[in-house]
């Protein structure tokens, strides 16, 4: 039998520009404050001064995106890539924020000790989750996390931590080192979250695509095969919940020192729920789909509520429902797997309309 | 060694409530050999081979590799003694493509697994050896296609290849060629025969067709309701009196061939 050699060898060139609209996107959203500084009538010194106007508020706007595309995309890695469903997302989120709220106000910690703070407490936390991995599968560990998220909700507003957490009304007032501070130095605050939003699409797009990611696809896709095959999948498993406690409570930190408030709604099934939206309307499993998932959630929520106030919450369901039955794999998902036929639908309308010649 | 024993269970049993699938099965197989586990539907073929894979946990008794206690071994150590387990019904990723359902064969048992932040594809031993194993089973053309729309019959072989594919000393196949077309079903069998005997493995098959059975097999074992009703080499069992009034007698023709 003649050795059959790898016709496709792997190629090393071409990241550039295999990732040029990413690079083109960040560009894009570095320069926006600039611009809608110019259309504002301010000066680009107007936009590094932090000083108000509608470059200030966009940016405000567009850091409650990046910190919640991390969040979402942070879902996808153990939903939509791992196969793990939880339902106690938000606790993720919220044990970051929450960690952050307290070392900077209750403790008086500065930003290095905070941060070790929120690394402890994403480990600590995606430890607890694995511990109950090996014992349930499927829709009994969607109700166990979910369990998890309930206790910890129901910790954060007893009156009994009140001096910790705030109970009921949440920690007012975090106290914001200068550094971060997303009042005084917005474009600085701007710029990390932008970074950092990047960075952990980088690094978890490149996690995926590593032997190890690989087999947390493998344990979605069949795990009693994987075990067949020798993998331990428990450790697969843990991994993928650390790499995504720590975004998510990096994402939760973020959050925490740009609102400067933690509300204990950051711990309830609500937002877990709001990630499941994110990376539905984005594209279960793509990552990318979950920063567009991201961008499309928070900026409908705004533009309906201004447009519409009132009756803006009903409109958002109505068209998260359409979303959903529209776009059966998301914007990515779709994108993907449509991407020829949209190119056929596109070129028909354009037929339609005379926009273009008939193909001969 | 030519009579050494790879394989080896003492009184297995297996216990589905009042249901008895697999009752004090005591056995060995000889290695290198290509060992046959024939009976009628709900013997306990199935039940046997997933309490020597570790699927799932006997009720009773022990089964032994290489004289080593594996009973109540994790499932995902058995891969990694060197053991290889298909299933009757096809068990593949079906949305990866078949390469990478051989692919990630192939990684199980190397020492990359935990290679957090580099591409799979700089592994490339993994990935040729996926190849070499696609062209093996004759699914080179459709090495990229997801496996889920494979035709049956060539998913069938993604599932022989994702076996071999580690290079196993033990081969478990449950009914490979369950469903398909009757005139591919030599043509596998012979693939199978070729590989247990050029690569000097031993091979315990399930298999329904008999013709085929009596020709490739060194030994055969007839199960029925959960006990093993006889062993013996392939011109044993055709004539055992036994096996053919309560199991082959009228069910299947054997020919003398
Ligand atoms: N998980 C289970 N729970 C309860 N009963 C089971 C289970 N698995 C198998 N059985 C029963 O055990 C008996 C043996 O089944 P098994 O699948 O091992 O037979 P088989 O010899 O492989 O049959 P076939 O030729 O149809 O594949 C059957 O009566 C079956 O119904
Ligand atoms: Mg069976």
């Amino acid at each position: 039998m003649s050795a059959a050699t790898n016709p496709y060898p792997p190629s090393r060139s071409g990241w550039l520009k295999n990732n040029a609209g990413w690079l083109a996107l960040t560009l894009l959203l570095l320069a926006l404050p600039f611009l809608a500084a110019l259309l504002d009538g301010q000066t680009p010194a107007n936009v590094l001064a932090s000083e108000t106007g509608n470059a200030k508020f966009m940016q405000g706007l567009l850091i409650e995106v990046f910190i919640l595309a991390i969040y979402a995309i942070s879902y996808d890695l153990i939903l939509g890539v791992t196969g793990l469903l939880s339902f106690g997302h938000a606790m993720f989120f919220a044990v970051g924020a929450y960690a952050t709220g307290i070392a900077l106000k209750t403790m008086g910690w500065g930003l290095g000790q905070t941060l070790l703070a929120v690394i402890v407490a994403s480990i600590v936390q995606a430890l607890l989750f694995a511990l109950v991995l090996p014992r349930v599968k499927g829709i009994t560990f969607a109700l166990v996390t979910l369990g998890l998220a309930s206790v910890f909700s129901i910790v954060v507003r007893s009156s009994d931590l009140a001096a910790y957490t705030g109970a009921d009304v949440g920690l007012q007032g975090v106290i914001v080192p200068a550094l971060l501070n997303t009042n005084t130095a917005r474009f600085r605050f701007y710029v990390i979250a932008l970074l950092a939003t990047v960075l952990v699409y980088l690094v978890y797009r490149r996690f995926v695509d590593s032997p190890t990611g690989r087999v947390c696809i493998a344990i979605r896709e069949n795990e009693n095969r994987a075990l067949m095959l020798g993998y331990n999948t428990f450790t697969f498993k843990l991994v993928a919940l650390l790499l995504s406690s720590a975004a998510a409570a990096f994402a939760g930190m973020l959050h925490a020192l740009h609102q400067p408030i933690v509300s204990p709604n950051v711990a309830s099934l609500g937002y877990t729920v709001a990630a499941l939206l994110m990376i539905l309307i984005g594209g279960v499993g793509t990552l990318s789909g979950a920063l567009f998932g991201a961008a499309v959630f928070r900026l409908l929520e705004f533009f309906l509520d201004r447009w519409f106030g009132e009756i803006a919450n009903s409109l958002l369901g109505l068209i998260y429902i359409g979303l959903v039955m529209f776009l059966p794999y998301g914007i990515v998902g779709t994108w993907r797997a449509r991407s020829f036929q949209i190119k056929q639908g596109w070129d028909r309308l354009l037929r339609l309309l005379h926009l273009q010649h008939r193909a001969p | 060694m030519p009579d050494e024993i790879i394989l080896e269970t003492r009184h297995l049993r297996r216990e589905f409530g009042a249901l008895v699938a697999v009752a004090d099965v005591t056995m060995q197989v000889k290695a290198r050999s290509l060992h046959s586990i024939i009976g009628p539907n709900g013997a306990g073929k199935t039940t046997f081979f997933n309490l020597l894979s570790g699927n799932i946990p006997p009720t009773g008794g022990q089964v032994l590799f290489k004289g080593q206690d594996i009973t109540n071994l994790p499932l995902h150590r058995t891969a990694h003694l060197g053991i290889g387990r298909s299933f009757q019904i096809t068990n593949i990723f079906p949305n990866l493509t078949v390469l990478e359902n051989i692919r990630l064969a192939c990684q199980a048992l190397g020492k990359d697994n935990f290679r957090l932040f580099q591409s799979h594809r700089r592994f490339r031993q993994y990935e040729e050896r996926a190849w070499v194993v696609a062209a093996q089973v004759g699914l080179q053309e459709r090495a990229l296609m997801p496996a889920r729309t494979l035709p049956h019959g060539d998913q069938r072989k993604l599932e022989l290849g994702m076996i071999l594919a580690p290079d196993p000393e033990l081969l478990l196949l449950d009914e490979p060629t369950a469903g398909m077309a009757s005139e591919q079903v030599p043509e596998l069998l012979a693939l199978i025969q070729q590989i247990q005997a050029a690569g000097q493995k031993t091979v315990m098959l399930v298999e329904h067709n008999m013709n085929v059975v009596m020709s490739v097999s060194d030994r055969i074992t007839v199960m029925h309701q959960g006990r093993v009703l006889a062993e013996g080499a392939p011109a044993e069992i055709a004539a055992n009196e036994t096996v053919q009034t309560a199991y082959l007698g009228g069910l299947y023709e054997i020919s003398g061939q």
